[in-house]
Order: structure tokens, then sequence, then C-alpha cells
């Protein structure tokens, strides 16, 4: 494989090829958000969150750390912090995995199928296990309170674009996001 | 076979083990990262972590012992509750703070048989001191040290202790003292008169350096028929040959084969058959073998299997076992169970050396591109001390007539051996064996030294398995590739004659004026600055050392870091190792700095520090510092020489520029973490424990004080930076805070008793009534199955007791740290356990209430969103408001003590709190605790290490080194090595080629670096890429994007010079003697595939 640098690079480009919207802080490739879309056919279907990606120096042979800012409702992601209990992106991750991975595969999948066995929100688990109705109706809730198109932009935007002012002085210093949206 | 690699050990420029981020974020890696195991039948590094600790396990019948920490003296009457928390037998005896490392490995049972062995060492030339140096290190009993003769020039190229006003002192009496400051603990002594037979009795262990066969015949028949068995080992290294000989009695008992621990597995079902098919959850994979025997236990249903007694596997897998055993009567298996190994002590029966001469048996082979040499140097041995015998001399280096004569006889012994005999006696070989026979070469002896000690060691102790019986090893590959003239031989009258009798005096120049980095100056370090001032490397005119290391001396070093004394702990550890160095060859050329090598010190190592190089070595501990220094030297063109330990094991590479792949081509996995949400909720082995432990010790005493500083120091900021982030984990900081400052705070030590009694009940017992309320033990998911099934363990919650002592041990290293964060004084009866109890008893707990919430699952108005999820920001402006109301009530300036976590210092109570942490969790889900040694192993990140491997893995760069400065090897005679002293298993091979890469009519390799000039806009980069067929879609310096082609906005920097790109975008500072700037280019070709190219340097003045 080509160097861990140029990992980043190949996999950011393919994730981008693949219309998602990726924001990046100040062009560094260590750290950027990507717009989530919740699958069809699941109770998070309508629901857009914005996740932070974290690629370790050692990627790819680390696995990336991967976020929700806005909230969730869902057994294995913590409400609190947002982390993700997944093994593929955390015990099993291989190199041979990208981001295009994470996002068109694992997310989904982790969206549509929970595993309330291991749960990191344990009243989510509990709840999906005892009355998954209820849990479903929990979910959507939450998708309509915190997880609208705005949330996943609007608020965390906000605070990246303060870091952007005072550090970023390049003349067109329009976001990248709006790149993002351009992509073809 | 292919190499192993692995990485580890040697302490240095990183101080890896205490800065590692413990808690469950990503970020978590563990620097003692063993490299990819290119071979199957890997151990992972946390089993490597476990099987070092094994002692831990082992009891001492009637111990009423304490943990030997000096703290817990203060009620003399009275056994402290250190004491009681954790009765693991250590009565006293070993030196933990010393020891760490090296308990790491060899358990506390085996470091007391040691610490009972007397051994003698038997010629005192470089390997008799070796030996003695990495046995005096271990904590032998006594050392005694014999030579006859008087030390002469020759030996200064080998031996550390010697300095040039010993020549002609006895070679005993000249090196006990030096010996005996390694260690304090062990009795050495000399002995410069005949030896006799029945002194050996005196000896659990002999070692024989220089000993002519008949009289190791004869002492060997004496130790092999005494009652009981002396040890016996037979040793020498002769130029670039070397041999070793056990013989450790006639039925000889290894307790521990491997030193690894015993593996487990958790079981998931068992069938009623003959035999019984167990199969287990495919949460880790097994590591049984075929015929382990193995125990059962808290196996629901198939009880009978419980019964502690061992029985035989076979047909092993991944994740499961035929069990020898019928079962077809046994109870239906329900749930449940744990199946464990039962290692097996081994008899061996040694050989003496008057048959094993004749009969040898198996050698061990150390290359399989020489698997028929150990035949041929049996034959040369006994062929030089026929030799040796009928000329009363060793052969002269570089004459013709003495390697001959050494041939016939050598030819003469094969004839002798009938059908047995060689096809090929090699007599080109046997002339290099001629010529270097008189000469002791230190990276032989250093080599030899760690391969010995450590047989003298599984000999003491029956831990790891003993070599059977004859190791013989060469590295001819080491000789200059040009042939020698008799007169390159010539000794000069120097010290360094030994070696120039060997290699000549032209490479002795070359190693004179060698410029070498020797990067990290931990137990590594130390063995290499020795081995480098003994060959006389960087000690000419022309030559510079230069190491570096930004850690200072502990305690815990001083059992393998052999330059360092106790005097000088807390001293830099370069500038004590330099000027040790420095005394063992006042020619050295050393200069010692304090920087730790990162990209932060560009500055001091810059351009041309790394240009004037001759070599690098790398002494490191970690594999972020390892990579660095790997990319450096791929950069300014330079060999790297890795080496790594791990325990007994170690590892060495050679890198080579443009022969050899470099270091961080290829890669271990990342260690494996737990899932974040065994961590949390369902840990099942006392590792998952001790995560969690530590990461709730950072976030009570560390986070949470420097939180509450963070606010007090800047009110305003605080809590505006609050308002703005607006989220979840906002809230949750504010929430610390206020608890510190206004419910929780803590004015005397009753409070933080107080504190620590509720924290007791939250964790162990209201957590857990929580968490089996939320899932009750006959909880069901979805499908039906049990929610609490394998690897899940089902919690208990704890009923605290004043009676019960690690209870207490809890309330007092609790209360006791929390006292500190606050700045109260520690009253001393906070250690008496009765008073301790009193202060406890006060403390009002209140009843547990399950969280409403959670219960009204099928409430239709428990549709409502919970409290949970109330507005973060509303809840946050409400904390504000409290906390700024806190702050009304508090003196200026008050601020909090926050603790960083200090594994090292057993009277500071850290690990105290995590142990008992540990093992109160363990408690709650009925895992075995461990003692508060064990969970600093575990916690703490110890890297096990011992002298031994160091040495050797030292021993084996410095063979190669010769390759390195003479030149003009190629690859095939290069070695990277493998190898585990407690197999023993070595395996050397040819290091890799660099992966080289065509595009059209060009190729290349991860060596090369292309250079484009004039200082080109972004426009004219990608032309000259694309008139090379090269696409380029993205260019990044440093880790930030100058160009990538999907950016609209980046088309816009098109016409800019890329180094104002560099300087804009990636803020690059560009040193002002530097004219060029280096970017990385990702491209394709005209096919869309990716190609992988060079760094490009782009000049710009």
């Amino acid at each position: 494989m080509s160097s861990p640098s140029k990992r980043r690079e190949m996999d950011l480009m393919k994730l981008m090829m693949s219309d998602y919207k990726v924001e990046m802080i100040n062009d560094g490739m260590q750290e950027f958000y990507v717009e989530f879309h919740g699958p069809k056919d699941s109770p998070y279907h309508g629901g857009v969150w914005r996740i932070r990606v974290e690629l370790p120096d050692a990627y790819p042979y680390k696995s990336p750390s991967i976020g929700f800012v806005n909230k969730i409702y869902h057994p294995n992601v913590d409400e609190m912090s947002g982390s993700v209990c997944l093994d593929v992106i955390n015990q099993t991750w291989s190199p041979m995995f990208d981001l295009v991975n994470v996002f068109e595969v694992f997310l989904p999948q982790l969206l549509l199928y929970p595993n309330p066995s291991d749960p990191l929100n344990g009243e989510a688990a509990a709840l999906m296990m005892r009355d998954r109705n209820t849990y479903e109706q929990r979910v959507k809730e939450y998708c309509e309170k915190y997880a609208k198109p705005e949330d996943a932009g609007a608020a965390p935007a906000e605070k990246s674009s303060d870091e952007e002012l005072s550090e970023d002085e390049y003349p067109s210093s329009d976001d990248e996001e709006v790149a993002g949206k351009a992509d073809p | 076979m292919l190499p192993r690699k692995r990485t580890v050990e040697g302490e240095a420029v990183d101080g890896g083990d205490d800065k590692i981020d413990f808690g469950s974020s990503s970020s978590c890696d563990r620097e003692s990262v063993l490299k990819k195991l290119r071979i199957e039948g890997s151990v992972s590094s946390t089993s490597t972590e476990k099987t070092t600790t094994s002692g831990g396990e082992v009891k001492i019948s009637g111990s009423g012992a304490d943990l030997g920490s000096s703290s817990n003296g203060k009620d003399s009457g009275e056994r402290s509750l250190t004491e009681m928390a954790f009765d693991d037998g250590n009565p006293h005896d070993i030196d933990e703070d010393l020891h760490s490392r090296q308990l790491a490995v060899y358990g506390r049972e085996t470091m007391r048989r040691l610490f009972a062995s007397n051994v003698l060492v038997s010629g005192m030339q470089g390997l008799g001191a070796e030996i003695a140096k990495n046995l005096i290190l271990a904590g032998v009993k006594s050392v005694t040290l014999h030579d006859e003769g008087s030390v002469d020039l020759w030996d200064l190229s080998s031996n550390f202790v010697f300095t040039e006003n010993d020549i002609g002192k006895n070679r005993a009496l000249a090196s006990v003292q030096k010996l005996q400051e390694l260690n304090n603990a062990v009795v050495v002594t000399a002995l410069s008169t005949q030896l006799t037979k029945e002194q050996l009795s005196d000896f659990q262990a002999v070692v024989f350096t220089d000993i002519s066969l008949d009289k190791a015949i004869e002492f060997n028949d004496f130790c092999h028929n005494h009652q009981p068995p002396i040890a016996f080992i037979k040793t020498e290294v002769r130029g670039l040959f070397g041999n070793v000989f056990c013989d450790f009695g006639p039925e000889f008992t290894v307790v521990d084969v491997d030193g690894e621990e015993p593996h487990t597995g958790i079981i998931a079902s068992i069938s009623n058959d003959n035999p019984a098919m167990v199969s287990c959850v495919d949460d880790e994979r097994l590591e049984f073998q075929d015929g382990d025997l193995v125990v059962f236990s808290e196996i629901k249903g198939m009880t009978e299997l419980n019964d502690g007694k061992p029985r035989k596997i076979k047909n092993t897998r991944p994740y499961s076992f035929i069990l020898e055993e019928d079962t077809a009567n046994f109870g239906p298996y329900e749930r449940g169970g744990i199946v464990t190994q039962v290692k097996q002590p081994k008899i061996l029966n040694f050989k003496p050396l008057r048959e094993a001469l004749k009969d040898p048996g198996d050698f061990l082979l150390s290359d399989f591109s020489k698997f028929d040499r150990p035949p041929l140097l049996h034959l040369a041995f006994i062929a030089l001390d026929k030799f040796v015998a009928g000329h009363g001399r060793l052969p002269v280096a570089g004459s013709e007539e003495d390697a001959n004569k050494l041939i016939s006889i050598a030819r003469d012994l094969n004839e002798a051996l009938g059908d047995g005999k060689l096809e090929d006696i090699n007599p080109k070989l046997l002339q290099h064996f001629a010529f270097g026979a008189r000469a002791v070469l230190n990276p032989m002896a250093a080599m030899f030294g760690g391969i010995v000690g450590q047989e003298v060691v599984k000999a003491c102790s029956g831990k790891f398995h003993p070599l059977l019986q004859f190791f013989y090893f060469d590295s001819v590959e080491s000789l200059p590739t040009e042939p020698l003239e008799a007169s390159d031989f010539k000794p000069l009258n120097t010290r360094y004659d030994a070696q120039i009798s060997v290699f000549g005096a032209k490479l002795q120049k070359k190693l004179e004026d060698a410029k070498v980095f020797v990067v990290g100056s931990g137990a590594l370090g130390c063995e290499f600055l020795k081995n480098l001032a003994l060959m006389g490397v960087s000690c000419g005119s022309d030559g510079k050392l230069t190491v570096t290391d930004d850690d200072v001396i502990e305690k815990s070093n001083l059992s393998r870091q052999f330059l360092f004394r106790d005097w000088n702990i807390g001293q830099a550890k370069s500038t004590v190792a330099a000027s040790s160095a420095a005394s063992i060859n006042p020619r050295l050329h050393i200069e010692a700095l304090q920087n730790r090598v990162g990209p932060e010190t560009e500055n001091v190592f810059d351009d041309t520090f790394w240009e004037n190089l001759t070599l690098v070595i790398n002494a490191l501990d970690n594999v972020n510092a390892r990579l660095y220094v790997d990319q450096r030297c791929l950069y300014f063109q330079k060999p790297l020489l890795e080496s790594g330990t791990l325990g007994a094991k170690c590892n060495t590479q050679m890198v080579i520029p443009h022969l050899t792949e470099n270091y961080g081509a290829s890669r271990d996995p990342p260690e494996k973490q737990a899932p974040m949400c065994t961590v949390h909720s369902f840990p099942h082995n006392i590792d998952h424990c001790l995560t969690w432990a530590r990461s709730e010790f950072e976030g009570l005493l560390e986070k949470t004080p420097a939180e509450v500083n963070a606010y007090l120091s800047n009110p305003s900021e605080y809590t505006s930076a609050m308002r703005n982030a607006g989220d979840a984990q906002a809230r949750d900081n504010l929430e610390r805070v206020i608890e510190c400052l206004n419910r929780e705070r803590c004015e005397t030590f009753q409070d933080c008793i107080t504190w620590a009694r509720l924290k007791f009940e939250d964790y162990f017992s209201n957590r857990v009534k929580q968490l089996i309320f939320t899932f009750p033990e006959d909880a069901a998911t979805s499908t039906g199955a049990p929610f609490w099934s394998a690897p899940k363990r089902f919690p208990r919650p704890l009923q605290f007791s004043d009676a019960d002592p690690s209870h207490l041990h809890f309330i007092m290293a609790a209360s006791i740290l929390r006292a500190e964060t606050f700045g109260i004084p520690v009253p001393d009866w906070a250690q008496n356990p009765k008073k301790l109890a009193e202060a406890v008893n006060k403390v009002m707990v209140p009843d547990f209430q399950p969280k409403k919430d959670v219960k009204i699952v099928t409430d239709e108005k428990a549709t409502s969103l919970s409290t949970a999820s109330i507005d973060d920001a509303a809840v946050i402006n409400e904390l504000i408001m409290k906390l700024e109301h806190c702050r009304k009530n508090l003196t200026p300036g008050y601020r909090m003590k926050p603790i960083q976590f200090e594994k090292d210092d057993d009277t500071n109570y850290h690990m105290d709190v995590i142990a008992a942490l540990a093992n109160m969790r363990a408690r709650n889900y009925s895992i075995p605790e461990v003692d508060k040694l064990k969970a600093k192993f575990i916690a703490g990140r110890i890297i096990p290490a011992i002298a031994t491997s160091t040495a050797m893995a030292t021993g084996l760069v410095c063979l190669e080194l010769y390759k390195v400065l003479n030149g003009g090897h190629k690859i095939e005679d290069y070695r990277n090595t493998y190898a585990t002293l407690a197999l023993p298993f070595f395996s050397m091979s040819e290091p890799v080629q660099p992966k080289v890469i065509k595009h059209q009519d060009m190729s290349w390799t991860v060596w090369d670096r292309w250079i484009i000039k004039d200082n080109p806009t972004l426009r004219e980069l990608l032309k000259w890429l694309a008139d090379k067929g090269l696409n380029a879609y993205s260019i990044s310096c440093g880790s930030c994007l100058l160009y990538n082609s999907m950016f609209p906005r980046h088309k816009e920097r098109m016409d800019k010079k890329v180094v104002d790109l560099a300087r804009e975008v990636a803020k690059v500072e560009i040193p002002a003697y530097r004219g060029h700037l280096d970017v990385v280019v990702a491209c394709e070709d005209d096919e869309d595939n990716d190609i992988d190219i060079p760094l490009i340097s782009i000049y710009f003045r």
C-alpha cells in the first residue's frame, strides 16, 4: 500500500467522489466532518448527522475515530459523547477498509441493525429489547429534535467558523462545505 | 522460515510507557507494540504481558506478608491495610522498585530461586565479563569470578571492566570491584587460583568460557553425577564463531517451559459425546495446542467437568477443540464456563559432555541458510581444542600454516567419523575460523553473554526451556568483502588488536572515523554505548558519537541499564551513559544530548546534523519514535540499525539505503483494545477492570480537578466556551466541576472519607443495581436469546463491610488521594484500620433508587422525552449560574491539585486506588482478583525487560555494524534476527528488498526522491507530472492539503508558487538555509491506477 499520508488523500478523495459532504478544518487531513443520512427502511430515515472523523497518525493501520456530533438514540452510541461501539471501526478494523466503507456500509448497518446485546446506551438497548415500537418512536423523536439537516451543519459549524476566522487568513476562505456541496 | 519482527523495549526518548492514553478513545497506542508477525503462531502482546506476570499467581505457603512498601509501616503494631488488602506473599525479599521490569518477565518465584543461587563464571575475558554482568544484574545470590591468567591488551577489545591500567593484573581480581558496583545485593568474589572439581560443589551452576575439552569433561562428569546435579555450561567465542553446551543433569525439571500465562477460553457449548466437542465464544482466538491439559470452572449444566481434573484436548481450532472425555452421560451443558490450560512441568534428560561430544543430537539452528553448518562447527571446535593441546597456543591470525594444520586435524577427525562423516569440511570457512581463533570480539561476547546468562537463569530457576544441548553460531558475513592480506591482521599494539586480527586495520579505521547517532540511552542504549566504545567506533580523530535521551534515571532502570548506578538516580540518562562509556574507552568522542527526537527538535537535529552522519542506531522503546527516525534516515539516505526487546524476546532489523525496505514498510496491527461497551458495563477479565479503573482514576483525580482549575483561573472565558459548545460534553464537564465545588467539596479528611464511601456505593453497588435493573438476569434479546450470555458475566452488587480489608483499603487510598486534590493534610490515623472503620461508619449512605425513566418502557407516557433530552443549552445556563454562585464562597486563588498517574512510586497510593477499583469491580463480576504488583504490570503497561535479551540484541546489531561500516556488502550478507531466549529459538534471515514501482520506462523505490527546480507554480508542477503520464489529484505538505482536484476553490491556487501555498495554507516555516520543500503527491496513470510516486522536493531558491 502507499504511504499512510497518501492513503488519507485517496480515502478522502473517494469519499468526496461518492458524493459525501465533507467539511475540512483549514485543509488539514487529520480531522474533518462528514454529513451522514439515516438509511431508508430504518427509523433513522430522514435524520441527518454530522460525523466527526479523526484519522490517527497510524491510519490506515489504526482505525479512524468516529463520533456523532448531534445526538442520536441508539443502543450502540453513547448519548453523551456520541462515541460508537462497533467492532469494525474498533477491534476488527483492517487497513483494507476505507472511509467509504465506513459511511456506505458500517454506519448504515449499525443504524439498520443495532446490537442491543453489547449496549453503550443501556437504556436504548433495554427499550429496544422490550418494546420495539416505543423504541422506534423515541428514535424518531430524537431525529426530529436533534437530527434535522440544519442540526447537522448549523450549530457546530458556528464553532468551527470561529476557528477558521482566527486561523485561516487565506483570502478566498469560503467554507469547504460549499465546495463539498458543489461536488459532481 | 521467515523472520518474525518484534519491536520492543529499550527505554528511551519517548518515555513511552508513561504517556499512554488509557481511556476508551482510539488514541490508546501502547508503545511497546509488537511489529508484524509474518508468520503464524503469533503471540498477542496482551498475552505476552500476561505471561510475564505469572509470578503473581504463585502463592507462598504460610505467608503473613506485606508488600514491602515502606509507606505502610506507620502502625508497626498492626498489619497495614495495604498488607491486608493484597495478601500476596512477598516477605520483603524482592526489591520491587529495582526489579519491576524483570519481575514482569520472571515472576516472584523465579526471582526467589535466583536469589538463592551461587554461580561460578570461569574465564574472565570479554565473554566471562558479559555473563557475569547479566547474572549480577539479574540478582543471583553470589557470583564467583575465576581466572588464573592476567589481563592483556587483547582483552580490551571485548571486556568492558578492564582499562589499560589493569594490564598485567589477574583478570578475576581486576574485574571484581566494577562488577560488584552493578548490584550490591549480590556477593561478587574473585578466585585466581587453580580450580579443583571439589570446589564446584559450592555452586548451583558453573560456566566455563575458556577451558580445554579434557578439563571440561572432567568437571562435567563431576557436576553431572553430583547430588544434586550442578548445572554445567561450557561456552566460547573465537573470532566470529561461538558455541554453547549445556548439561543441567540427568533429570532436570523445567517448571515453566515458555513463560507464557496459561491460556483461557470462554465456553459457548459442550456436546454430550465421546469425545466431547467444546466450542468457545468468538471473542478471542484460543491459543491452545493439541495435547494441552485443561481444567474447567463455572460450567452450568455439565457440572461434572468443574471437578478441577486436568483433561487432555486435541483438534484445537481457533474457537473449538475436542476434549478427550466421555460426556455422553454428563448433565447437558446449559451456559457459562471457563476453560484454562494447565501448565505441565517437563523433565529433561541431559547427556554429559563426554557422550554428547560423540553423539551431539540435534543442534539448535539459528539460520536456515546455514542448516548444515552446526556439525561442521562442532568438528571445528574439537579440532581447535586439539590444535591448542598440541601447540600450547591458538592459531595465529593470518597464518596459513596454522590454518592448514587446523584443517588437517579437522579432516582427520572427520575421516574417523565413518558413516557420520561430513561431505565437505569447507576449508575456507575453517581458515577464517583459525585466523580469528585468538580474538574475543565484543559483539560476539555480548550476544553469547546474553544467551549464556539466560541459560544460567534457567538452570537456577526452572523457568523457560533450556538449550538442548549444543548451539553453534558464526557470522563470517561480517568479514570485509574484499580479500585481506596477512599484513592487514598484524597487531598495532592498540586496544583494538583482537578486532584487527579478525577484520584488518582498514575496517578498524573506518570504525574509528564513523559518525554515529545513537537514539536513546536506556537498556539498549547502554549496551550499545559499551559495545561501540569497545569496538572503537567513533574513537578516531574524525569520529563522533551523538547520543540523545530526554529521560532521567529511575531506580527501576538499574536492573538492566548497567551504565547507571544508584547514585545516578535523577540524573540525565544520556549524560551518565556517555561518561560511563568514555570511561570504558577514553578515546570515545561522544556528545550527550537530552532532546527527544521528533518534529519538534528538527532545529537541533537539523539537515547538517543528519547529512554528516555515517549511520544511525535506534535504541528506542516506542514505535512512533522508531517510525520518525526511520523517515529521517530514509530522507537523508542513512543506514538505520534497529532493534528491540520484549521480555526474553528480541528482534533486529537492518535498514540499508537502496538495499533493504525501510522500518515502516511493514507494521504490526495496532494492539487490540477491549470494546468500549465491554469496559463500560460488561467486563469479563481483569484487564477490562483495570482499563476501567485507570480511566476512572484519571477522571476523578486528574481531569476533574484540572477542569475545576480551568474554570477558576478564568471563569468568564470558561463559561462562555461551555455555552458556545452547548453540547452534552460541556454539560458533563460543568456538572463535574459543580460537584467538586459544591455538593462534594471536601474541607476535612472526614469529608474525603465520606466521598470515598459514597464512591464505593456508587461504583460497586448502585451502578450494578441499575444495570441489573435495566437488564435483569433473565433478560432476553429481541431474538429470545438470554441477554446475559457468554462472554458477558452477570454482576452482583457489593455490600460494604468495614470488616473486609479490601473495602477498607479502597476507602483509605481513595480518601488519601481525594485529600491530596483538595490540599487537605492526611492524619496518621488514616492508616489505622480500626479508626478508619469508625470514620467510615459515620457516613450516611442513602438507599439506592433505580432511575425511573428506564422502567416505564411500555407506558404510553414514557414516549415523552426523558430528562436527558431536555435542551442542553438550558441546563448549561442553569449550571453556570449555580457555579458562579459557588465561586463566591471560595477564597480567591482557590485551586485543586490534579494528580497524574505515576506507576513507579509504591508510596503514592496511585496503584492502590487503581488496584482496589479494579478488584472491587472484578468482585462485582466474579472475575479473579489480582495483587498490586500484577495490577501495576497491566495498568501501568510495564514493559517486561531483562538484561540478557537486550545484550544479545545489541551484539547481533554490532555484528551487522561491521558490514555497514565496511560497505560493499550485498543484501545476502545482512541478517535480521528474531529470537526468544525462553524457548530458545533463533531465526536469522536476509532483510527484505524495497518494493520497486514501475511506471512507463521509469522505476523507483521508497529510497528515491524526485527533484523539481526553478520554483514552480502549482500549475507547472501538475504539468511536470502530466508530462510523465501522471495525473496528480492531491498534493499535500505535512498533514495539510495544498491541492485537491475535488475542491473548486483550490483551482484558484493554480498560479501560485507551490512554496507560497505551503507557507500560506500549511503554515510551513522553511529554515533560511534550506532551499527546498517536500510535497507528497497522490496521482493516477492514464488508466486511473493509483501510482505511488516518490516524495517530490521542490527547489525554490
